[in-house]
């Protein structure tokens, strides 16, 4: 783990970054947080898979602020019951408080989100306001018990699991929040990965000891659950016909894919066929990735999926499809062709030559250079920590791949992070409220690296949407700004929250135009709005 | 068969009766299958007649059977001792001495019965790479797709193989054929970064080798490193215009940039060069629907099923015909092709079975 960011060494990395990156990597005052996988000998598959960052407001001061994700403490074997010390503050869960001057206090206590639950070792984090009080909720995954805090609005947190209904269990990756059936309420679609515990765990590679690859594991299913308005869950997994499918998933993104008026679920899958699971409108869901074209790699072959992002990256208004995988698979791009089809674009799109030897986990869609396309930035690095003992070529170390769209088409840029790291979580956000998205990625037994957007002089907007007949923020609203459009969602990348605002940059353009479509089936237009501020758009609460 | 001439033999010879009996109630026992019950007899026959060579041979070929190729050993040599040009001990023995490791002393006799796998897997062990080859090869000849066959001309071809390169890099360390040499074992490492070392030296010394530029380009290809792929691949299609191999390549390198026009153009020259090469014209009509011409993908990949019917080769370019048909709006080919596609990946790699 030699190459870590710390804070004695990270000025170094800095310095190695060429010139003209897009941002700077910081380590902000207080944020002191590193991410405790606890490697072992064991191999342990969970202690290569966390951990989650979410970047939201959650005292509405705004600012965003951080919440990181930690592992736990895992032995030599395992002792029954699992633990993994959660008490230990060491290994608690952090929220880090965003001050004026950008820099950090940890809350983590005085909010109430010290306990992490004994038995849970921790992966991701979901962020959405369930309860429509306008403050964020937070609900965290694990292999174990998921937990969900409510935000009391007064900054502290209660754990209300138990009385919602969304503990779950088993091994739970990614989740996120979105209102499937249009009512109002944000419902929670939680990926869970495969039947494994430490008791039945094994090790693959022989001399070499290495994780598992998904396939020596049970497939199982994912969790969706319907928000019944009243502070409680009920788990539909079966009836709206999620669970009729097995799988190994590790991502989730929500989009219209079809323009039906119903949001859609894209689940990246690890060593097998991507899941699209298209919504009826009548609270059920068909999985159709295979038939839609969003299953498999060009070559018909099936992908270590990862991470994902569900948003439109051609500018032609309708949402695609990224997945990160492992070496050798490229990154899958599926271009939405319109009636709930895609075709794999990753070679057309310059994905080819740019990911094929990477592995991706986090990742986002964002103007990084507020040109009016949406870049790439991946959290990269290797499943395997001894890969590089196995095949040469490869590395488990990587630095962050940032690619700038031109005109649909990826071209590698200059992030201005060359270390390589265990990336895994990347969320997304503007930190600084300069108008210029920046990002935190989390490194696997290191600190998270804040990427600060050095900015320029293109024009933006920021957009907050309150809905009224909708979701109080608008999940799932399809908003157009002059030729860019975004799903509203804080879903996506890899275990992962990203700050519910919508960022659009606009180029030259000193205005735009912005289209609204609500999840209630609201239209909006705002012609001639100003450039370069934060607009909160309400919903009009027409009948 | 052997005891039956035998006993027209024992006719002939001065054999004493007490030896004889003891000789034919150790056929007996040896046709009924109690191997040690016709040990015992053929030994008493040779204490009987110590100067009857069959009694020694037989001995030691149920001794053979008994797999105790140690204790088979004495009674054959007596009975080359005795009889030298007994063939059928020349070979037991050859044997018997080749399963006990002691090839060299093996190989006189196994080469005066032309007993040629044998002598090849002797030849193995004692070095004799090549006249190995040239033994297991005729023997091959007689019993063609032999797995043990195959696999002794492997093993025998690869060692020769790997001495001739071995003499090469001890006796020209610098030059540029142990460069390649080296730059290639260290590709089947997955050594990339020592591969393209060796590589770039390699061409340093002598650019005009053929395939030097192609191999440095399948390095590069190897770490995913397309551009440098394609610049490597270039040099040699230009080098070797007529090579399809170079073409070929050229134009994958090419399609992983996303350069599909210019990987088309390549992909249908390797075509024309070498045509009906089924990884070619799945990457032609890969290219080819990535360009845009639809026509040709469909051309291309059709001739992929056709040639190769039921690989996963073939499974492929079902999967490419159903995409290019829900492009097309061809609702039901589409639903025929990936239908295919399926059973075809079902066939080939069949789902593993959820443990409970």
């Amino acid at each position: 783990m030699g190459s870590q960011v710390n804070r004695r060494n990270f000025l170094r990395f800095s310095a190695m970054a060429a010139t003209a990156p897009i941002f700077d990597l910081k380590l902000p005052r207080g944020l002191d947080f590193t991410l405790q996988n606890s490697p072992t000998p064991e191999k342990y598959l969970i202690e290569t898979m966390p951990g989650g960052v979410a970047l939201f407001d959650y005292n509405n001061d705004g600012l965003l602020d951080i919440f990181l994700v930690n592992g736990g403490h895992l032995t030599r074997p395992m002792q029954l019951p699992e633990k993994f010390d959660r008490a230990n503050p060491r290994y608690w869960n952090r929220l880090y408080r965003q001050n004026k001057d950008g820099s950090f206090t940890d809350v983590t206590e005085a909010a109430g989100l010290a306990t992490a639950g004994a038995g849970n070792y921790g992966m991701g984090v979901a962020v959405g306001d369930y309860d429509n009080d306008g403050f964020a909720d937070l609900f965290v995954t694990s292999y174990g018990k998921n937990v969900l805090y409510h935000n009391n609005g007064d900054g502290t947190f209660t754990d209300v699991t138990e009385k919602a209904g969304v503990a779950g269990g088993g091994w739970s990756v990614s989740a996120g929040f979105f209102d499937y059936d249009n009512d109002g309420h944000l419902d929670l679609f939680v990926t869970r990965y495969m039947e494994w515990d430490t008791k039945h765990s094994k090790t693959c590679g022989g001399a070499w000891r290495t994780y598992c690859p998904p396939v020596e594991f049970p497939a199982t299913t994912n969790l969706l659950y319907r928000n019944r308005g009243d502070g409680t869950f009920e788990d539909v997994s079966q009836k709206s016909g999620i669970a009729a499918k097995k799988g190994r998933a590790l991502g989730v993104a929500f989009a219209d894919c079809d323009d039906d008026g119903f949001m859609d679920i894209f689940v990246a899958n690890d060593g097998m066929q991507q899941y699209l699971f298209h919504n009826n409108g009548n609270r059920t869901f068909t999985e159709c990735a295979l038939e839609s074209g969003a299953a498999l790699s060009t070559d018909g072959k099936p992908l270590s999926g990862m991470g994902t992002v569900f948003q439109d990256y051609d500018n032609d208004g309708k949402p695609d499809i990224l997945v990160t995988v492992l070496p050798r698979e490229i990154y899958a791009l599926y271009h939405n062709d319109g009636a709930g089809l895609f075709s794999a674009r990753s070679l057309e799109a310059g994905l080819g030559a740019l990911t094929a030897g990477s592995s991706g986990w986090g990742v986002g869609l964002e103007d990084f250079d507020n040109d009016g396309w949406k870049d790439l930035l991946v959290a990269q690095s290797h499943v395997l920590n001894n890969v590089e003992a196995i095949d040469h070529s490869l590395h488990y170390m990587e630095p962050p791949l940032l690619a700038l769209n031109r005109n649909g088409r990826f071209e590698h840029a200059d992030s201005g992070i060359t270390i390589p790291v265990a990336g895994r979580g990347l969320a997304f956000g503007d930190l600084n409220n300069d108008g210029w998205m920046d990002a935190v990625l989390t490194v696997l037994g290191g600190h998270p690296l804040v990427l600060m957007n050095r900015g320029g002089k293109r024009h933006w907007l920021a957009i907050k949407l309150r809905g009224t007949r909708s979701n109080r923020d608008g999940m799932g609203a399809r908003v157009r700004v002059n030729r860019q459009t975004r799903f509203a969602t804080t879903a996506g990348s890899y275990l992962s929250a990203n700050d519910k605002r919508l960022h659009f940059g606009l180029d030259d353009s000193n205005t735009a135009t912005v289209e609204v479509l609500w999840p209630s089936g609201t239209r909006q237009t705002l012609k001639d709005v100003r450039a370069n501020q934060f607009l909160e758009i309400r919903e009009v609460e027409q009948s | 068969m052997r005891h039956s001439v035998l006993f027209f033999c024992l006719a002939l010879q001065s054999i004493s009766p007490e030896g004889a009996r003891h000789m034919q109630a150790g056929v007996e026992a040896h046709k009924q299958g109690r191997v040690e019950a016709a040990i015992a007899e053929f030994r008493k026959a040779t204490e009987t007649d110590p100067e009857f060579a069959e009694a020694f041979l037989d001995l030691g070929e149920e001794l053979m059977q008994f797999h105790d190729y140690g204790a088979a050993v004495a009674p054959l040599k007596r009975a080359l001792e005795l009889q030298p040009d007994l063939d059928a001990a020349h070979l037991q023995l050859g044997y018997a001495l080749l399963s006990l490791g002691y090839a060299s002393e093996a190989i006189p006799h196994l080469e005066r019965v032309h007993a040629l796998e044998a002598l090849g897997i002797a030849q193995i062990e004692t070095g004799q790479y090549q006249e190995a080859v040239a033994n297991l090869g005729a023997a091959l000849v007689k019993r063609p797709n032999d797995p043990d066959l195959l696999y002794y001309l492997g093993r025998a071809s690869g060692l020769l193989s790997k001495r001739a390169i071995d003499t090469l890099v001890s006796s020209h360390p610098d030059s540029a054929r142990a460069h390649q040499a080296m730059g290639e074992n260290y590709f089947v490492l997955r050594q990339m970064p020592q591969a393209e070392q060796e590589y770039r030296e390699a061409i340093r010394q002598r650019p005009e080798i053929p395939g030097l530029q192609l191999e440095l380009g399948l390095v590069y290809a190897g770490a995913a490193q397309w551009d440098k792929a394609e610049g490597a691949f270039r040099t040699e299609a230009k080098r070797q215009p007529g090579s399809a191999e170079a073409a070929y390549h050229l134009g994958t390198a090419l399609l992983q940039q996303g350069k599909t026009h210019e990987a088309r153009a390549e992909l249908e020259r390797a075509e024309k060069l070498q045509p009906d090469m089924p990884e070619t014209l799945y990457s032609l009509g890969k290219a080819a629907s990535l360009d845009g011409d639809l026509l040709l993908a469909e051309k291309s990949w059709t001739r992929v099923i056709a040639l190769e019917k039921e690989t996963s080769l073939a499974a492929q370019a079902h999967f490419g015909l159903a995409s290019l048909y829900r492009r097309q709006g061809k609702i039901s080919e589409a639903q025929r092709e990936m239908q295919e596609f399926k059973r075809l990946q079902s066939a080939i790699e069949p789902p593993r079975s959820e443990p409970k």
